[in-house]
């Protein structure tokens, strides 16, 4: 193999001298007078050009009256005409959502005027001041094409994010992190704190770089560094309080003794409970097992960062500490990390840096288990006329009613999941200016994972008390050579080009050991030797990706852009020929507001025009996928003792190939009254072929699944992003970005030319017998699928519910293919659960040193399957009678014939899996309302900056969903095809924070 | 430039592992292709697998109340009238759906039973390894796969014939086959079995020799009636049963006199075929509260029918059979005032240890000695008549019961149905019962002797659609051929 090609990209160029007549020495700050180094310092119209050096300071020798370009990250690029001075100093404004600035884009930087794709920026001012204690939530609301989900509400749990909605039905639809040039990191492990930008790369002029990781959008994160000169030390602490928003309506005691004396009365059964005990219930009521599993949940969180440099170096240390209790009692999340970011100067050209980041999280029982063992659905399934706690305190062992033998406290405390994880990630590096114009950066990286999960479940949750532990380690190699080339010509020709060989390795090995019937439970998973062994398992894979990556940038006076890249993948996932892929892009762009014939109008600041196609991928696969391979178990062929055994498990592919996503975009960016008013609109398009698809198999061939490469997903939407500054006074100002987007998904073909096909999220086991989704062509991914629910059979329907065997009062479904049997025949798409719309609307008013930020969020177009409510309602599963209080409302015969709830009878059919239970997802949520002081620094004799704020996250929601949260679901972050499915998802919370900032 | 030099040397060295081994795949640890069932240990290792399925937890094969509830349709087992069991009582009114969430742990079980066999009997020629324990494990592979589609073909008539453990796109089409040609590679497999098995179980859950004898009783038996009707079957059928009765010694089986309850506790050499379970890595799910009152904090799964129970000759069996009463805060009480005033079956009262419990290590007995004996008393009658044999063997049964024996003298109708009848009470709950009624053409019989506390039907009994279970709605929507 020629894999030192590579070294090719070095040849690309031939450097010039030029003739030079004055020496100019200059200083480059920021709007505050610190010293901006590594900046760039470029003769415009020449290839000519430096970078500042830790102080600043810079040497150029250019023609006496040349005009310097000088831009630098997160500043506003500045042009400065020299008419002769060879001593200058130069002042540049902090960007802040700038057009002009330089951005992060993929492996490199960029001036944002240049930029013919289409990304995003969030920087740390957006939510500073603000409850962030994780990146997703820096994310949500405040950015357009980016969906984050809380499907969960336990502190540090699952989170889906979506850039450009979801392509991929069998793969991870999330999309690629780079962080500080680590690409493919996990975001979990970056402190929002510490965080100084996040990019957004949505379409394939800024993803396809990442070649066969980029289909899903890429985030960037760049982490703070220290600046040169005053070392600066920042604390702050968070305090907060959380509690959950909204309970289901259950029936209380004596409502409750009187359904089930009803139901059985029914069947000739002798009533429950006398008249006796009902009254006493009227006047001794039962609590609420609900109210016995939520509870206030506070929270903390302190970060100390230190920063500063000396003149060769900078650095950033940091060092932060979470704990977060979860609504749901026994739940809770810590963190901890450090990080250290260091920059040193060796010479005049080389440098070298490291950002080593360190963390720890501790999550105990965040993960939710859908359905039964769930102690949110417990809580709803325990009768309501049995106390959940006895007199000695402890969990009631059995509901004789309800709930079948999970008590919902018990399965909060007595059942115990914990996860650790202990992660370091290090990427380090030396850059290197061979000549003007032309750089050369190498870096490593190594992040090392470890997880341990430990769990176990006392006498109250298991007949059989267990344990277990299982732990899995990560490495990730990663060397990234970059080298780039930025030169302008003749003045209008400005050229940028880079060249990438990236390696990559990652390996896992991991084990488990799983026991039960402890002699001393008390030792818990710290001695498993002392029980009965039921599993243990042990699993190892690797993978590699070997890439090639060139990028040329061009364009003619800023006005004229264009942008060519070409990446090539290798992955050990795959077999012969389908090992190597080419993702390639192009993109082009027209800064109309340059032209002359807009010279002389006072409107347009900027008006540009861009245009971009490119293919990108998606390693939806596992590695070892094309194998077809056994699973290992054990079993017994006598009463004592067990043996292993062996069972096909998935069935071999050797033509698997990647998943490639075909996107285009067009994008109008303008800016409006000297860029008062800016706004970004894109319209975009992304066809995913070769759908990488984990097909069912049917039971008779041994079921499982074979993955294959099937189907075309569309994903076609809009985007808008509009930010501004309506008013601005001398004390007073109200800065305002609202964004929207839509985003159409659309199955186009599934396999073998199929029509549709189910697909079983696994969650409604023991109450649906039929996978609850279903993928068909011309439809999107999550469609919910079940029995269209008519409502009741009235009194005049009689003749007709006969033929069903049924009567008046019964539930009346949808008879699809009219054979009066209600059947799998008669299933139909029931409801959508994947959200269209997505709105955030964030707004900053600041009064001297106050300042109150609000922050709206909104999606809609969705719809939710509600099993809570559906077993609460039908006694299916874990509920042996309904424990609602909408029960009340049922369907009555002589009394109340209008009601669609059917009536107690032993000729309806409850079917869960129908459109009574699917409930409308949308909502708007006032998401954070925070207020901040800055106090005047004379109060406080420039000691310090001081900061105190005060917010409310979750204010309130205005949605229609019967349910606790329309965001909550048990379907994580790992699937699409299944959406918006409510059985017992972890209940978003409001929380109540106040902190203080302080900065010397 | 040259530190150039020295950059670009660490780059080419690091770009150096970029040759073609970097991207080579390193499977450790994972079983995959061939290479599993290449020797011996491993061929006996997916035998296992083939048996684990048949005990494979709630959602795969015989461990919970899930297969005793797909016989329901039979005079002998009830459920709750409302609760959560809809699903067990579509059983009971003849009202089963291909939506039914129960009846797939039988078609899944199976299934996966039936892929493992193939597995060994489709490779087995090329497995490293002593010839003869290879020829006992194929043997028992063969034996697996005609068991299941035994249950199979009487759950659900005709179904799909798979001989094959490699997935490939055309299974996803194929049609369902002739119940006739499931019956034959039944039959051609328990005769290949046959001659490949020993004398003795090699574990107390595998089977022997005699146990695919008895078995091929059975099947021909099954074949005199409905839907095969083959009445030349039976003459076979008496014969595989003769060659267990005269060698039971060799195969280790007898009728177990120890006590009629004790033999559901295990380890009885009235087992022919059991499936076991230690409690650990494996339960049997439908002993202990699984078939217990509510009033023990019991699940109320299954019960007896009341006017099975009343029908029941009295007798040592009928003792052990049946939990009449119960112990609550010490008082006892008496079925007729259980909640749901049915008896209950104590066959599966849990009688080692902690009876209230879901957790059981007690075996699945699938055929008893007994059964062999009835087998024959009846194959023998449909094919000659009811001689000394044949009234020797049922009253075998019924002493041990407790009861007298048969009269005497019974032409071969009235001896057939007295057949019929005592395997009914002794293998109450046991499965048989429905196959029973359905292969004699009396489930309208059976079912019209109802007690007004039962559930009503839905639908009738006398419907012969209703024999057999529709297709399982998650296979048939993606085979459209077996709708």
């Amino acid at each position: 193999m020629k894999c030192l090609l590579y070294l090719a990209l070095t040849l690309f160029v031939s450097l010039h001298s030029f003739a030079q007549s004055n020496t100019v020495k200059g200083a480059v700050t920021d709007d505050k007078g610190n010293p901006l180094p590594a900046t760039s310092v470029v003769e415009k119209g020449t290839p000519n050009g430096t970078t500042t050096d830790q102080n600043g300071n810079f040497t150029i020798t250019v023609k006496p009256n040349a005009v310097l370009v000088i831009s630098s990250v997160g500043h506003e690029t500045t042009e400065f005409q020299l008419k002769g001075q060879t001593v200058v100093s130069v002042m540049l404004a902090s960007a802040g959502k700038s057009l002009t600035d330089v951005v992060v884009v993929a492996y490199g930087t960029q001036r944002r005027t240049t930029m013919t794709s289409s990304q995003s920026s969030i920087s740390s001012k957006d939510f500073e001041g603000q409850p962030v204690t994780r990146i997703d939530q820096a994310l949500q609301g405040r950015s357009s094409g980016v969906q984050v989900t809380n499907t969960s509400g336990a502190p540090g749990s699952d989170v889906r994010i979506r850039i450009r909605g979801a392509n991929s039905i069998n793969g991870d639809n999330g999309p690629l992190y780079v962080i500080d040039g680590f690409v493919g990191g996990d975001f979990n492990i970056i402190n929002p704190d510490d965080v100084a930008d996040i990019q957004i790369l949505k379409d394939a002029a800024a993803t396809a770089p990442y070649g066969s990781r980029g289909a899903n959008g890429v985030i960037i994160i760049t982490t703070k560094k220290g600046v040169k000169g005053k070392t600066s030390i920042s604390f702050n602490t968070r305090q907060s309080l959380s509690d959950v928003i909204k309970k289901y309506d259950k029936l209380t005691a004596a409502e409750y003794a009187e359904v089930v004396n009803q139901r059985r009365q029914l069947t000739g059964t002798d009533p429950y409970y006398t008249a006796e005990q009902i009254n006493n219930f009227k006047t001794n009521p039962v609590k609420d097992a609900q109210d016995e599993i939520y509870r206030r949940a506070a929270g903390q969180q302190y970060e100390l960062n230190l920063s500063g440099g000396t003149d060769k170096t900078t650095y950033f240390i940091s060092g932060g500490y979470q704990d977060l209790q979860g609504v749901i009692v026994g739940s809770g999340y810590k963190f901890y990390n450090i990080r250290s970011n260091i920059n040193t100067s060796l010479s005049d050209k080389l440098s070298a840096y490291i950002n080593v980041n360190a963390f720890v999280r501790n999550n105990r029982n965040t993960s939710l288990r859908a359905g039964t063992q769930n102690a949110v659905v417990e809580s709803v399934a325990w009768s309501p006329s049995v106390n959940v706690i006895d007199a000695d305190g402890n969990p009631v062992k059995t509901d004789p009613l309800g709930a079948q033998f999970y008590n919902p406290v018990a399965e909060a405390l007595h059942r115990e999941g914990l996860n650790d994880n202990y992660n370091a990630n290090i990427a380090g590096g030396f850059l290197y200016r061979i000549v003007n114009g032309l750089t050369f950066n190498l870096q490593y990286g190594v992040n090392y994972s470890n997880g341990e999960y430990r769990g176990f479940g006392d006498k109250y949750v298991a007949e059989n008390v267990y344990a277990g532990r299982s732990t899995g380690t990560s490495l990730t190699l990663q060397n990234i050579n970059t080298l780039n080339y930025k030169a302008t010509f003749n003045g209008v020709h400005n050229l940028d080009l880079t060249g990438v060989l990236e390696l990559q390795k990652e390996k896992y090995s991991g084990f488990n050991i799983d026991v039960r019937n402890l002699i001393y439970p008390a030792f818990k998973w710290d001695n498993l030797r002392l029980a009965d062994l039921t599993g243990a398992g042990a699993g190892y894979s690797n993978a590699s990706l070997f890439s090639l990556f060139g990028r040329v940038n061009y364009n003619y006076d800023e006005r004229y852009l264009l942008s060519a890249t070409i990446r090539r993948d290798g992955s050990s996932r795959f077999r012969g020929d389908n090992r190597y892929s080419y993702f390639p892009s192009v993109a082009a762009g027209w800064v109309i507001s340059k032209e002359n014939f807009m010279a002389d109008q006072g409107l347009f600041s900027l008006l540009k025009l861009t245009a971009s196609w490119g293919l990108t991928g998606n390693q939806a696969i596992g590695a070892y996928s094309t194998l077809s391979t056994y699973a290992s178990l054990n079993t017994t062929l006598s009463a004592d003792g067990s043996v292993p055994a062996i069972l096909i498990d998935r069935a071999a592919n050797p033509d698997l190939k990647w998943e490639t996503t075909e996107q285009k975009n067009l994008g109008l960016e303008m800016g409006v009254l000297k860029n008062r008013l800016k706004a970004r609109f894109d319209y975009f398009t992304k066809d995913t072929r070769d759908l990488l698809f984990w097909v069912g198999l049917p039971a008779y061939t041994g079921g499982g699944a074979i993955m294959r490469n099937v189907g075309n997903v569309q994903n076609k939407g809009w985007e808008l992003e509009i930010s501004g500054t309506p008013v601005v006074t001398e004390h007073f100002s109200w800065n305002s970005s609202f964004n929207y987007s839509a985003v159409n998904n659309k199955i186009r073909t599934l396999a073998d030319g199929k029509a549709e096909q189910t697909w079983d999220s696994d969650i409604g086991w023991g109450a649906t017998v039929y996978p609850e989704y279903l993928l068909k062509v011309g439809q999107p991914m999550g469609a919910m699928y079940g029995l269209n629910y008519l409502g009741t059979w009235k009194p005049k329907d009689e003749a007709e519910a006969a033929q069903f065997n049924e009567k008046p009062g019964d539930s009346r479904y949808q008879d699809v293919n009219g054979d009066h049997v209600i059947d799998a025949n008669d299933l139909t798409i029931i409801g959508y659960g994947l959200p269209k719309y997505t709105m955030g609307w964030n707004n900053t008013f600041t009064y001297k040193g106050l300042e109150l930020n609000i922050l709206l969020q909104g999606v809609y177009g969705f719809d939710k399957l509600n099993f809570i409510y559906a077993m609460g309602m039908t006694a299916y599963g874990d509920f042996r009678q309904p424990t609602l209080a909408d029960i009340k409302n049922r369907y009555v015969p002589g009394v109340n014939e209008t009601s669609d709830i059917p009536a107690f009878s032993t000729t309806n059919k409850n079917y869960v899996q129908s459109s009574r239970f699917i409930s409308k997802g949308d909502f708007t949520r006032i998401k954070n309302v925070s207020l901040a002081y800055t106090l005047p620094k004379k109060l406080i004799r420039n000691i310090a900056d001081i900061r105190l704020f005060a917010s409310v996250t979750n204010l309130y929601t205005f949605t229609k969903y019967s349910g606790m949260d329309p965001e909550a679901a048990n379907t994580g972050s790992g699937s699409d095809p299944a959406q918006s499915f409510d059985y017992g998802g972890y209940p978003i919370p409001r929380t109540f924070t106040g902190g203080i900032t302080l900065t010397f | 430039m040259k530190a150039i030099y020295s950059i670009m040397l660490i780059a080419t060295v690091a770009g150096s592992f970029g040759c073609k081994k970097f991207l080579d795949e390193d499977p450790r640890g994972l079983l995959s292709g061939d290479a599993a069932i290449a020797d011996e240990d491993g061929l006996n290792a997916q035998l296992s697998g083939a048996y684990s399925t048949l005990i494979g937890s709630w959602d795969q094969g015989f461990a919970t109340a899930a297969a005793i509830a797909s016989t329901m349709g039979g005079d002998d087992v009830t459920t709750h009238p409302e609760s959560n069991k809809a699903d067990f009582r579509e059983f009971d009114q003849f009202n089963v759906t291909s939506f039914n969430a129960r009846s797939v742990a039988l078609w899944n079980g199976c299934y996966k039973t039936i892929q493992s066999s193939n597995n060994i009997i489709n490779n087995y020629a090329t497995t490293a390894g002593n010839e003869d324990n290879i020829k006992q494990i194929v043997g028992e592979a063969y034996f697996l796969r005609a068991f299941s589609y035994y249950y199979l073909v009487r759950f659900w008539g005709k179904i799909p014939i798979i001989t094959t453990e490699v997935y490939s796109p055309d299974l996803l089409t194929v049609a369902r086959n002739e119940i006739t040609d499931v019956y034959k590679l039944i039959e051609e497999d328990l005769n290949k079995a046959k001659d490949m098995i020993g004398n003795t179980k090699l574990s107390s859950g595998r089977i022997n020799k005699g146990t695919v004898l008895a078995y091929l009783a059975d099947v021909c038996l099954t074949q005199t009636g409905w839907p095969v009707k083959n009445s030349a079957k039976a003459a076979e059928a008496a014969g595989y049963a003769k060659q267990v009765m005269d060698n039971k010694a060799t195969y280790g089986f007898d009728l177990y006199q120890g006590g009629f309850l004790k033999m559901f506790a295990g380890g009885t050499p009235e087992e022919v075929f059991a499936l076991q379970t230690d409690g650990n890595v494996t339960e049997n799910l439908f002993y202990g509260q699984s078939g217990q009152p509510v009033d023990i904090d019991g699940w109320n799964d299954f019960q007896s029918e009341i006017n099975f129970f009343i029908d029941f000759p009295a007798g040592e069996r009928k003792d052990a059979t049946f939990l009449t009463s119960v112990e609550k805060n010490g008082q006892t009480i008496q079925w007729q005032n259980f909640e749901l005033k049915h008896p209950y079956y104590k066959k599966f009262w849990i009688q080692d240890g902690n009876a209230y419990t879901y957790h059981s290590k007690n075996p699945i007995i699938l055929m008893r000695y007994a059964e062999v004996l009835l087998i024959y008393a009846e194959a023998q009658a449909r094919s000659a008549n009811p001689d000394a044999s044949a009234y020797n063997a049922i009253n075998a049964v019924r002493q041990r019961a407790g009861l007298g024996n048969l009269t005497a003298g019974l032409n071969s109708d009235d001896f057939i149905k007295a057949v019929i009848q005592e395997r009914a009470w002794e293998f109450a709950a046991e499965w048989h019962r429905w196959f029973d009624i359905v292969r004699a053409e009396i489930v309208q019989e059976a079912n019209a002797n109802r007690h007004a506390n039962e559930i009503s039907l839905i639908g009738n009994p006398g419907d012969q659609s209703k024999w057999l279970l529709p297709i399982p709605a998650g296979d048939a929507s993606i085979n459209p051929n077996l709708k």
